[in-house]
């Protein structure tokens, strides 16, 4: 069923004063187009001005069949009959025939000549287009201004090719619909009135699709989209052209497709109703193969399936295929303002439009095809056009106008957000509605260009379909004679019934000649029977008020009904599709008409564009789209459950504030219904999204009332929302212990009433109802609540984040607390690291509890990326704390010990660093910071190349801490001599715990290849130096276990001293012995 | 009673500069202009009269002369309903050239029954003062040739010009297998003067 409303989309109808009969009709460019029947001339009539008025007219050639006008290019093409024979023209710069007595140049397609433009004087130019077939019926581009021509067995394309005087020789081999910018080479082709002549207009025939055994009826073409339907059939295909030649055969093998089916010659096949959609459609049947004629530069074109649809004539309700047949075939683009300024030759989405009598049906073809609407018509329709906004449909007596759903597919197309909590659009599969049904008399034809409707009725002459009505009228008419005539008789005194021959002569029916000849006609301005209306359709702004008013109507009776709803979105999507519009200066080019003559037809532009050109204009719809916004959201947010989520999107797009969106939810007082649950949903939404503006007491203690009311369960998560900062505590406090009676105690419960004593002031109470829980179960309160501690951080990893009161006071009162919580969150990716940096920061603590939370993370985290960055910020404040002496204030958390023993990046201290730097050296302070530092480098984590350079500032031996130090990280590289030295240098008492520590395995040979050496000349410098000797001793004893005795002997000085070596030698030999 | 509008569809060949556009526009816009450009492959204007209760309009074909313009001009032979071979009757080379012309027009109109299709022969510039072509040779070609009527016009005085587009469209509706060349218009009622903007609205 199709709901129809009585809209109001038509405004005015003006009558055009053509004085012969119009047979044909087509319009564009400003422009309606009209050849008399059977007639040879075409009259140009104005759109744009009022009235009408004649713009020119000139004689075709032959009897045209069908005209078809190009905006692009600015020409007409014809089909047209002469001496038995058929031709197609194209009509070009018939503007320059505004009196008919010009001559008028005529060439076949492709013979341009250099010299044929230099008449002063420009002229209008037919192009004779040959063909081997006959032409059934013609299409021309949109965007791209070719021209599609069908034949019995082919469809021939020909592409519009612009030549300028200079380029006659050299022709442009592109094709202008596989150019993807073919604007520019337009441009480039200097267009001022003071040279109108410079560029003619040619085709060349690119390629021909052959379709045996389909026999088109009608064609459409647009952007590469190739549609056709025979009389039950529709298919379209989409032309791709390929710089890159392919063989042939894979082509030709690629691009046909065999008919498989049986030879119907012998059967009565009955056919039935199919749709295939896609590359499925390749199995429709119908034999498409591509031969290709244009010039060698223009590549290979492909071919692809798009859409296959069968209709069967439905027999058994006693419909003939003449009731079955479609009409109406069009390829309509629409362009949209942003992706216009990608690519303003694509169009942003493309429909597909053809009609049964009964039902028409529109496709969307790019982005994957789908069948948008199905219109059921409510009676037999005679021809139907597709605009962006409506959908125009005649029968035989009435102008109707349905809804369209094209700006829904647009508006998806050009925003991703639209589907999501940012953004909304009623859908695409919203049903479709009929707006208007407006009475004629005898329609007969229609065309549709902007927001025009051109009608053609002719009521006194009867098309066959209307035979039937005419007998009945005349039966009508010979029941009123009859009973005239008898009434005359029984005046007379004669009762005809008695008289057979008077009987015989009232039957015969023969007034009835006469009475038909003097038939009253149809009222019309001009007298005759036909009439040519344009009808003008309001505004979208005022389509847009009236279906509001109407929703309004309907919601008083029905608040919750579908009506106002859907009233309400057809409302949004006329106002969507003229917003989603390319801006006229953004996207004029490819529109704009070619090479216009003379000032005076400056005005052909067509006033839509002019229309919302016009900023105050455009302000207004976006004025009136944020009010239907608002009203859709309104709509949802008190309707039922299913579809409620969208009140949240609307009013986003509305504009409104909370506080406004509060106002129109708020409850009447004697209503029953309380808040609904979309607008529950918004608010929770809102108040889950980090947004700078903080309510008002006020208003922050309403929705504190809408939620203990709708859902008290969700009061904590709404307490912790920033923007209820300013919400009154004790208020809170006493709806929370509502709650905890309720429903019992939970962490995240307690610890907001904590947070609201703390606003309070009142400590003590504070300070209890955050003793109710372990602190462990605490930091899971704050793990399922961060908002409890921290605002701000949710909007992702650069958004700024602030503590609150609560992380304050646990900064004073249970520092370790905050920075497990903190880790926590940390942890499950509720905060980045540089945004608990800010809190801490924030909290004055950076230099403590900071790197408390640091050395926390770095015992927690399993992240590479985290860890590194963490052990070098440590060693950083480690260093800074060692050398500048400053000392942490409070109590550090974690020591040295408790690192080491909770995680491997702090390595356990080696022996040697306690003779080195012995626990009294430095200030505990510092020495704290010193054995981290140590720990780190004990440790395989750090990484030396980053600490190094901080390390080298310190002066070299200075202090032993920095010795140990510069002794950790050389050692860490591997430069153990280096380090053997320097420790023999600065503290020999240390060499040999380093030497047990570090000289093994691969550095075992150190002990006798340096540190021997080393301690040799050293002994011998200072003999009476102790802790070298012992030093030497324990050397000795290592060397002698690890080496042969020759090696041993090779080691001896020869100084004399040969006697302090022998034991270690014997030693030496006898372990070699026993091995 | 009504009136039916045939579009008659009439071409003039012959030599380059016998005349053939100026006769073309001295006839549809009774001017004449001295300093015509060359034409270029091939133009056509239209006129409506009326002759003998006939509404016709006539499509009168202009077609460049010069050889080298032969392929853009040929093509649109066909269709034709009535040839006017025209020479200019100072120039006896343009005389002689009729023959090719007749033989090219028919030729490429794929003309069915030759000998049956209506010519009309013109003699232009009979304002010169020097003729080359003496009324009498072109009487005898247009005899020899099927009896071709002849007219001697000038277009630059209007001599005869009519007259001769009004044989041309007389010998056309003559034929007896006009009929399905007429093609129906809107009813004209006789009481209403064709062309007269002012009774429909």
């Amino acid at each position: 069923m199709v709901h129809v409303y009585n809209c109001h989309p038509f405004a005015s109808q003006q009558i055009v004063q053509v004085e012969q009969e119009p047979g044909l009709l087509c319009s564009g460019g400003g422009v309606i187009f009209v050849v008399a029947t059977g007639g040879c001339k075409v009259e140009a009539y104005s759109l744009d001005q009022e009235g009408c008025p004649l713009l020119c007219r000139f004689a075709t050639m032959g009897t045209p069949r069908i005209i078809q006008y190009s905006a692009i290019g600015d020409y007409l093409v014809t089909i047209e009959d002469k001496n038995n024979a058929t031709y197609l023209r194209a009509y070009t710069n018939w503007r320059y025939q505004a009196e008919e007595k010009s001559r008028v140049g005529v060439r076949m397609l492709g013979h341009l000549l250099r010299g044929a433009s230099q008449r002063s004087v420009a002229q209008m130019e037919i192009i004779e287009i040959p063909l081997s077939e006959r032409p059934v019926a013609v299409a021309c581009c949109p965007v791209t201004g070719d021209l599609l021509v069908a034949c019995e067995k082919t469809l021939v394309l020909f592409t519009l090719r612009r030549e300028s005087q200079h380029n006659l020789n050299q022709l442009n081999p592109q094709s202008s619909f596989q150019n993807t910018q073919p604007s520019h080479s337009k441009k480039a082709v200097p267009n001022s009135p003071s040279n109108p002549n410079v560029s003619v207009l040619d085709f060349e025939r690119s390629v021909i699709l052959h379709i045996p055994g389909l026999g088109p009826q009608q064609v459409a073409l647009c952007a590469g989209y190739v549609a056709v339907h025979a009389e039950l059939e529709v298919l379209v295909v989409k032309l791709h052209s390929s710089l890159d030649p392919k063989t042939a055969e894979e082509l030709a093998d690629m691009n046909t497709c065999v008919d498989q089916g049986e030879d119907p010659g012998d059967f009565l096949v009955l056919q039935r109703h199919q749709e295939l959609l896609g590359e499925r459609a390749r199995d429709c049947g119908v034999s498409v193969t591509i031969e290709k004629t244009g010039m060698e530069e223009t590549g290979q074109y492909t071919l692809s399936f798009v859409l296959y649809r069968r209709f069967a004539p439905d027999f058994f309700q006693g419909c003939s295929v003449e009731e079955t047949k479609l009409h109406s075939l069009q390829l309509h683009p629409m362009f949209t303002r942003n992706k216009s300024m990608q690519c303003p030759e694509e169009p942003s989405c493309v429909f597909c439009f053809f009609s049964l009598p009964t039902t028409g049906y529109l496709y969307s073809l790019r982005g994957g095809v789908e069948l948008l609407s199905a219109y059921q018509y409510p009676e037999k329709v005679l021809r139907a056009v597709l605009t962006d906004d409506l959908l125009h449909v005649i029968t035989k007596s009435a102008l109707q106008c349905f809804s369209v759903r094209c700006a829904a597919v647009a508006a998806r197309v050009e925003d991703p957000y639209i589907d999501t909590t940012m953004r909304a659009c009623p859908p695409v599969s919203l049903k479709v509605c009929a707006l208007r049904m407006q009475l004629f008399i005898g329609l007969r034809t229609m065309c549709a260009l902007g927001r025009h409707v051109m009608l053609l009725s002719a009521a006194d002459a009867e098309p066959p379909e209307e035979a039937d009505r005419a007998t009945h009228t005349r039966s009508f008419m010979e029941f009123r004679e009859h009973s005239m005539l008898t009434d005359i008789f029984l005046a007379l005194g004669i009762d005809p019934t008695t008289t057979p021959a008077l009987e015989s002569l009232l039957s015969r029916p023969f007034l009835s000649k006469k009475w038909a000849g003097s038939r009253p006609k149809a009222p019309s301005v001009t007298g005759h029977g036909w009439n040519l209306y344009v009808v003008n359709t309001v505004s979208p702004i005022t389509l847009y008020h009236e279906m509001v008013e109407y929703s309004c109507r309907y919601a008083e009776t029905h608040p919750m009904g579908e009506s106002c709803r859907h009233l309400l979105s057809e409302a949004h999507l006329i106002l969507r599709a003229t917003l989603i519009k390319p801006l006229p200066t953004a996207k004029g080019e490819p529109r704009e008409l070619p090479e216009m003559p003379t000032d005076g037809e400056k005005a052909q532009r067509p006033t839509t564009d002019a229309f919302t050109d016009s900023k105050a204009e455009r302000q207004v719809m976006e004025t009136a789209f944020r009010e239907n916004c608002a009203q859709l959201g309104d709509c949802f947010s008190r309707g039922n459950q299913k579809d409620c989520h969208l009140a949240l999107p609307y009013y986003r797009m509305s504009g409104l504030s909370i506080t406004e969106v509060m106002s129109r939810n708020r409850p009447l007082p004697i209503s029953p219904c309380s808040y609904g649950p979309g607008f529950v949903f918004y608010l929770n939404h809102f108040l889950l999204e980090e947004t700078d503006q903080i309510l008002s007491q006020e208003a922050a203690d309403e929705i504190i009332d809408i939620f203990s009311q709708t859902e008290p369960s969700q009061l904590v998560t709404v307490c912790a929302s920033p923007a209820m900062a300013d919400v009154s505590p004790a208020k809170v406090l006493r709806r929370l212990q509502h709650l905890e009676q309720a429903t019992g105690m939970s962490v995240p419960l307690t610890v907001t009433m904590a947070t609201m004593s703390l606003r309070l002031d009142d400590l003590r109470r504070y300070t209890e109802l955050m003793e109710k829980h372990a602190e462990m179960l605490l930091v899971y309160g704050f793990i399922e609540e961060p908002r409890l501690l921290l605002h701000g951080g949710s909007g992702g990893r650069d958004t700024q984040v602030r503590p609150t009161q609560l992380a304050n006071q646990l900064r004073k009162d249970q520092p370790g607390l905050l920075a497990a919580a903190m880790v926590a969150l940390h942890e499950n990716n509720k905060v980045q690291l540089e945004q608990a940096d800010q809190v801490f920061k924030e909290l004055g603590c950076e230099h403590n509890l900071l790197v408390d939370f640091w050395e926390a993370v770095l015992v927690a985290s399993t992240k590479e990326a985290i860890i590194q960055e963490l052990l070098f910020r440590l060693a950083v404040v480690y260093i800074d704390r060692l050398t500048s002496g400053m000392a942490a204030p409070s109590k550090l958390l974690k020591s040295t010990e408790d690192l080491i023993n909770s995680c491997s990046h702090y390595g356990t201290l080696y022996p040697w660093l306690r003779i080195l730097t012995p626990a009294s050296n430095t200030g505990s302070q510092q020495q704290e910071a010193l054995q981290k530092l140590q720990s780190l480098l004990c440790g395989p984590s750090m990484p030396i190349g980053a600490v190094q350079p901080l390390l080298e500032q310190l002066s070299l031996g200075a202090t032993l801490w920095g010795l140990s130090l510069h002794v950790l990280c050389a050692t860490r590289r591997g430069q153990h001599g280096n380090c053997i030295e320097k420790l023999l240098d600065h503290c020999p008492q240390a060499i040999i715990p380093y030497a047990n520590h570090h000289l093994q395995e691969t550095y075992m040979a150190l002990w006798w290849q340096k540190l021997l050496p080393e301690l040799c000349n050293r002994t011998r410098a200072e003999t009476e130096n102790g802790i070298l000797l012992a030093a030497l001793k324990e050397t000795l004893l290592v060397v002698a276990t690890e080496i042969s005795p020759v090696e041993f002997l090779e080691l001896m000085p020869d100084d004399g001293t040969a006697l302090y070596f022998l034991p270690h030698l014997l030693a030496c030999s006898q372990r070699q012995l026993l091995a | 009673m009504s009136a039916k509008t045939s579009l008659l569809k009439v071409i003039l060949l012959g030599d380059g500069g016998v005349g053939k556009s100026s006769l073309m526009n001295r006839y549809v816009t009774n001017k004449f202009d001295t300093h015509l450009f060359h034409t270029i492959g091939v133009e056509f204007l239209n006129k409506d009269l009326e002759v003998d209760g006939h509404m016709v309009t006539l499509q009168i074909w202009d077609t460049a002369g010069q050889e080298r313009f032969r392929s853009l001009r040929t093509p649109f032979y066909r269709g034709s309903d009535c040839c006017l071979l025209t020479f200019s009757v100072d120039d006896s080379q343009s005389f002689l050239n009729m023959g090719n012309w007749k033989k090219e027009f028919v030729y490429y109109a794929d003309v069915k029954e030759p000998e049956k299709f209506p010519f009309v022969v013109l003699g232009n510039k009979v304002d010169v003062a020097e003729r080359q072509v003496s009324a009498e040779d072109a009487r005898q070609w247009c005899l020899e040739n099927g009896n071709y009527p002849y007219y001697e016009t000038s277009a630059k005085d209007a001599t005869n010009v009519a007259g001769a587009f009004e044989e041309a469209v007389r010998r056309v509706l003559s034929m007896e297998e006009r009929t399905d060349h007429l093609i129906p218009t809107d009813t004209v009622s006789l009481h209403r003067k064709p062309r007269s903007a002012s009774c429909c609205s």
